[in-house]
């Protein structure tokens, strides 16, 4: 606390000068023999050789020993611990000898008992007047506090290697958990369709976000396929556990029957029953269809119906490109009833037809990113793919969606279906 | 990139929620707690007047359906106003517009 003003005495000042004078001569009377004795470390001399040729009281107490058992009689060396003489040995005398001087090295010295007790050492070399080293002064300072603190400070640091090898290993965990899941979410590969080639791609905006869009086709009798492709409302794992019941209602549904109304009419009814009531309302988008190759003709049929999803696109042989509209499909889940459109179209050899999530349209444009792409710009690209198979549209696409950049900030999902067109002639002539 | 601004004023039909700015992901749990403090007598009409709403993703379209379910738990009604062009037409992709009375304006949809 600081003194208030005028009440301090000035140490600079004539006034204060009895009391201090005082105490300094009651200092003097400590003679430099009792100072050196009992001084708050040990002083130890010895000859170059090591022996010990002067001991104070604070040390031989340290030690436990008389001082007529090793003034004479032991050599520095023989204070220490095993180790303690070993590291003398090679490193402090050697450093010694060399420099003249050495402080502050941590050793620990056996007391008569056997009991350790940490120090530490500073030593110097006393010269005579011709520079010939004639005796070796040290000073050993009680290290059993700072000991203790390098132990805690040890144990700390355990502590913390420990706490932060568990967390890595629960992040770890936690990674492969999502990474399990989020495969549980898409399939590995789409199974081989007769006549028919299929491509997807799965952008995802986030690493640590588990996504919102799914795909997946399988067989459902001996001549149709069905597809899908959607998106779930939202992020994290309440919409990767949308997604799981959404991926697995339309497979299960599709067994009973592969028509795309009763499809997205039993996946409204199971979300719209789940999720309602909850508090915490959840929907879809979803195209769900099937495609029938013609065995003969090299066609394929395709019969789809939308729920609040983005048209499908088909991107024909001759080059052009058309929306498949599905208008009036309602969001998946929001009313216990809902109405569903149909559409269907003929893919004919050289033909595509491509499903996307509305990452695609909507991803952001322009230099300040305030531009959606957009129905019209897709439209017109994928006329600038139309008549490649599948794959080559999906890549030119991901290429798309990669030139984007920051501007594509949702998960993006993409599938693609074609009939191959009959390859080139002269590629037979060769 | 402008933040979600939410104003509340009353009119005579009911609360109107004036939305502004951007209804994404990382705002639309804003104006899910701003509807859920509303408390709304059945019969009135809640309006969500969109005109200076610059941007709405799939998140904000949840909210609104929040908004809705929030209404009609209330016995209550629920109006769009002034829906822009780009949320309009992400509406009718997802059919939101048979489900939504939309008004050109605030001020016909609080009438009562």
């Amino acid at each position: 606390m600081m003194c208030r003003t005028g009440q301090r005495p000035d140490p600079h000042g004539a006034g204060g000068e009895q009391a201090p004078d005082a105490a300094f001569a009651a200092l003097l009377e400590d003679s430099a023999e009792e100072l050196y004795e009992s001084a708050p470390c040990g002083y130890l001399s010895t000859l170059m050789d090591g022996t010990i040729a002067k001991i104070n009281a604070t040390l031989l107490g340290w030690l436990g020993r008389e001082r007529e058992a090793v003034v004479g009689r032991m050599r520095f060396a023989d204070l220490l611990t095993v180790g303690g003489k070993l590291y003398h040995e090679t490193h402090f005398a050697p450093l010694l000898r060399m420099q003249g001087e050495v402080s502050g090295i941590a050793l620990e010295i056996r007391q008569a008992d056997g009991a350790r007790m940490p120090v530490l050492i500073s030593s110097a070399v006393k010269y005579g007047d011709t520079g010939e080293p004639l005796l070796i002064r040290t000073t050993v300072f009680d290290a059993r506090d700072r000991r203790a603190y390098e132990e805690e400070l040890l144990r700390g640091r355990k502590a913390a290697e420990e706490a932060q090898r568990r967390a890595e290993a629960d992040r770890a965990r936690l990674q492969d958990a999502l990474a399990v899941l989020q495969q549980s979410l898409l399939p590995d590969t789409l199974p081989p369709v007769p006549g028919v080639e299929t491509a997807a791609y799965y952008h995802t905006a986030s690493p640590d976000r588990l996504g919102g869009d799914f795909y997946d086709v399988f067989p459902v009798d001996g001549k149709r396929f069905a597809f899908f492709l959607g998106d779930v409302c939202g992020k994290g794992p309440e919409a990767a556990a949308v997604t799981s019941l959404t991926r697995y209602t339309l497979r299960a549904a599709a067994v009973h029957d592969p028509g795309p109304v009763s499809a997205l009419s039993t996946l409204n009814k199971v979300l719209h029953e789940r999720y309602t009531g909850s508090g915490d309302p959840r929907y879809c988008t979803a195209v769900f269809g099937t495609v029938e190759p013609h065995p003969t003709t090299g066609q394929a049929a395709v019969r789809l119906a939308s729920g609040g999803h983005p048209p499908a696109l088909v991107l024909r042989a001759d080059g052009t490109a058309e929306f498949l509209p599905t208008p009036g499909g309602l969001l998946v889940g929001i009313l216990p009833a809902a109405d569903f459109v149909t559409a269907t179209t003929v893919l004919s050899p050289g033909d595509t037809l491509l499903l996307y999530t509305d990452g695609l349209t909507e991803a952001r444009t322009g230099r300040d990113r305030r531009g959606l792409y957009g129905d019209e710009a897709l439209l017109a690209f994928a006329a600038g793919q139309a008549g490649k198979p599948p794959r080559d549209v999906v890549r030119a696409l991901t290429e798309l969606l990669r030139g984007f950049g920051d501007g594509l900030d949702d998960d993006t999902a993409l599938l693609a279906l074609g009939v191959p067109a009959p390859a080139p002639r002269q590629d037979r002539a060769r | 990139m402008s933040p979600l601004r939410i104003t509340m004023r009353d009119a005579p039909g009911g609360p109107v929620l004036e939305i502004a700015g951007e209804l994404d992901y990382a705002s639309a749990p804003r104006l899910r707690d701003a509807v859920g403090g509303i408390a709304l007598q059945p019969g009135r009409r809640l309006v969500l007047d969109l005109a200076g709403m610059e941007f709405c993703d799939s998140s904000g379209i949840s909210t609104l359906l929040a908004a809705r379910h929030h209404a009609h738990a209330a016995h209550a009604d629920i109006a769009l106003a002034a829906v822009p062009e780009h949320t309009l037409r992400v509406l009718r992709i997802v059919g939101l517009d048979q489900i939504f009375p939309l008004h050109p304006d605030s001020g016909s949809a609080a009438r009562p």
